[in-house]
């Protein structure tokens, strides 16, 4: 699978986009990613207990923010395509 | 009346008076200020069938209550005239320090009448005001013209036209401080047609607030929040607006190519915030007490767009950028920065190139019309035709009429992507069901600014809805619609709303002012507004609510939208009821009973 990273992730990942293996869920790959890059980006992207995702997160799977999937447990295949932005806005 | 300055001046440009009349208290309780009192003004004096460029248009800029204020971002004022681009009402606001200033100056408001014969600036330095010959400045860009003023008056804030105004462009802004601009619907070109170069102000007084210490508590309490949120307090400073390309394109909900070929561009990244803050970004700027500061100074140091200015904000660099098929960042940057050189809106500049781009490829613009062969993706096209707009020479005359006027002009007006003839910014309403219902529904035609649903509906601010669902948007729209009127009337930014809500900018109102309605009474000042906006566009004949053809028939091929059209009349008839209004989408005489118009 892919994974993008976006905005002020980019500073803690120094990537724009990395191919892995997918995990079973958002989540499994989230614990992934925070094992990988510490503790700024865990937490950031995962709440303090690690149940939901982080107030300053947005996740999506093939273009589709995961709130309208099945939350932080949306399932992963080898062909899906994560995106991960920090909470923005503009216009 | 506290947060008022109590005058308004009223400028003759064929008597040549200039006389000083007190506010309209009564019209400032019921709305508010800026958007809503200009529109007010405008509304009781202009006829609704008049011919936006003849001397019977009149030009309102309006400060709201909360303007130049310790509010956060209270630094607006509104540009209020019928709009040449669209025949709707045209409202436009505009940042930076210009709003402040005239209310310093001791007036909250100017109305411009009738049209001068020759080229005038109207000169303000508190008490003394001047209407001043402005031959010397007529040609002059944006730039020149601030720099002009500004070495012959010292510190003065000066709102003004560049060359496209003086031209009847049909989307010219209003421009202040070379930067910031009134920038929609055309309404530098009202102020063309008068002959009306620039106004420049110096003011030297304060605004005071009813309530001092519940207003600074107020206050304190809006300006922390949007320091704490992350949006406000630190997302939009570091990376700007063009911080959407990227979450809009992997939304599946970025336009391509004049909206033809869907929403997903593999090319996107290349013109992100990230790309040009680690590019051209030379630092963020802030308009008058704003601690957001998403304002982007920017610089190409060198090669063929070499160019120093400000922006593009996400809008401007969709235009340029995926609507062109140009991923060339340089490029849009430099042209983005002529058309706040030249003064007009590169929303409609950018998309009015991408409708030439299709109507070329698909054989329907000669190439002997434009002057050479116009392909989307060409870099260099985008800066040359921004210049021959800007200069009025070639086909830039023929751009400088909008999309819709051009495409009609070879056959084809459904190739236009506007509403009421203004141009849609860069979020496709196939892939953001709200924003099909918010572009076909803007009291001023294509607009993003009037109810802003992407945020819920992408961003998940503040709250997250499914972008490709109808349920429950004309009820969210609604609410978007009557809380932007507000805040745009309350002299504050709409960024603000990213950060704080109702409660806080209410609660900065009110102790302004000293009001003790509720939320919900001021809320319904908001949609006092919207209904006030809607009845002109009624009585103007502006035609119905609806969006290009495109959205309504063509499946979005690809993305997490695909397969999508614009679901509009799903949603319409809902939003009308809702209103209050009947099945035309026109209010009924008890609804406007009920809000008092």
């Amino acid at each position: 699978m892919k994974v993008r990273f976006f905005a002020t992730y980019r500073d803690i990942t120094h990537a724009s986009e990395l191919e892995m293996p997918a995990p079973e869920s958002v989540r499994g790959l989230l614990l992934l990613l925070a094992e990988r890059y510490g503790p700024d980006f865990r937490n950031q992207v995962l709440s303090p207990d690690q149940t939901a995702l982080g107030r300053n997160a947005i996740v999506l799977v093939d273009g589709r923010h995961i709130a309208h999937l099945s939350g932080i447990d949306t399932p992963l295949t080898d062909s899906d395509t994560v995106a991960i932005f920090p909470l923005i806005a503009g216009g | 009346m506290s947060a008022w300055m109590g005058t308004i001046l009223r400028v003759d440009l064929v008597a040549k008076t200039i006389k000083k009349e007190p506010l309209n208290s009564k019209d400032a309780h019921d709305y508010v200020g800026a958007r809503g009192l200009g529109t007010k003004y405008f509304c009781d004096e202009v006829d609704p069938m008049v011919d936006p460029l003849s001397p019977g248009n009149k030009l309102i800029f309006m400060t709201g209550p909360l303007t130049g204020t310790a509010a956060g971002c209270a630094g607006r004022y509104e540009v209020v005239a019928k709009a040449p681009l669209t025949g709707t009402i045209g409202a436009a606001n505009s940042g930076g320090h210009f709003g402040p200033e005239l209310k310093f100056a001791g007036y909250d408001g100017i109305i411009i009448e009738n049209a001068s014969k020759t080229p005038v600036y109207l000169y303000i330095n508190d008490d003394t005001v001047e209407l001043r010959d402005a031959s010397g400045l007529w040609g002059k860009t944006v730039y020149e013209t601030t720099d002009a003023l500004q070495e012959e008056l010292g510190n003065f804030k000066v709102s003004c036209i560049g060359p496209t105004g003086e031209n009847l462009c049909l989307y010219a802004g209003v421009m202040n401080e070379k930067h910031r601009a009134a920038g929609r619907g055309g309404l530098g070109a009202v102020m063309g047609s008068k002959k009306l170069k620039a106004i420049a102000v110096r003011g030297t007084g304060s605004v005071t607030v009813a309530r001092p210490k519940q207003f600074m508590d107020a206050v304190v309490d809006a300006r922390a929040k949007l320091k704490a949120h992350p949006v406000t307090g630190t997302g939009l400073g570091a990376l700007g607006t063009e911080v959407l390309v990227n979450i809009v394109n992997e939304s599946g909900a970025l336009p391509l190519r004049n909206w033809r070929d869907g929403s997903v561009f593999d090319q996107a990244d290349k013109t992100s915030g990230e790309t040009l803050a680690k590019t051209y970004l030379v630092k963020n700027k802030g308009c008058f007490g704003c601690p957001i500061a998403c304002g982007r100074v920017t610089n190409v140091p060198d090669g063929p767009f070499k160019s120093f200015g400000e922006g593009p904000e996400y809008e401007a660099g969709w235009s340029y950028g995926a609507d062109c098929g140009v991923t060339d960042l340089a490029a849009i940057v430099r042209a983005n920065h002529l058309c706040n050189e030249y003064g007009m809106d590169p929303i409609t500049l950018g998309s009015t190139i991408a409708c030439a781009m299709e109507l070329s490829d698909m054989g329907a613009l000669p190439e002997s019309d434009v002057g050479f062969k116009l392909r989307f993706g060409d870099a260099q096209a985008i800066v040359d035709l921004t210049e021959a707009v800007g200069k009025n020479e070639g086909f830039g005359k023929e751009l400088a009429k909008g999309s819709y006027r051009l495409a009609e002009k070879y056959g084809h007006p459904e190739l236009s992507m506007s509403v009421k003839k203004q141009e849609m910014p860069a979020y496709d309403g196939r892939a953001v069901q709200g924003m099909a219902l918010e572009y076909a529904t803007s009291n001023r035609g294509g607009c993003h600014v009037r109810g802003y649903l992407t945020s819920p509906e992408i961003l998940g601010v503040p709250l997250k809805t499914d972008p490709l669902v109808t349920e429950g948007k004309a009820a969210l729209l609604k609410l978007f619609q009557d809380l932007t009127a507000f805040v745009d009337a309350s002299g504050t930014c709409l960024f603000t709303t990213f950060g704080i809500g109702l409660p806080e900018i209410a609660a900065e109102y009110r102790e302004a002012v000293g009001s003790d309605e509720s939320d919900e009474e001021i809320l319904l000042k908001g949609e006092r507004i919207w209904n006030l906006e809607k009845r002109f566009n009624i009585a103007a004949g502006v035609e119905k609510d609806t969006l290009p053809p495109r959205l309504l028939r063509e499946k979005l091929p690809s993305g997490p939208a695909k397969g999508k059209v614009a679901e509009l009349y799903t949603m319409l008839e809902e939003y009308y009821t809702l209103r209050g209004w009947d099945t035309e989408g026109v209010p009924t005489p008890d609804k406007l009973t009920q809000l008092g118009i």
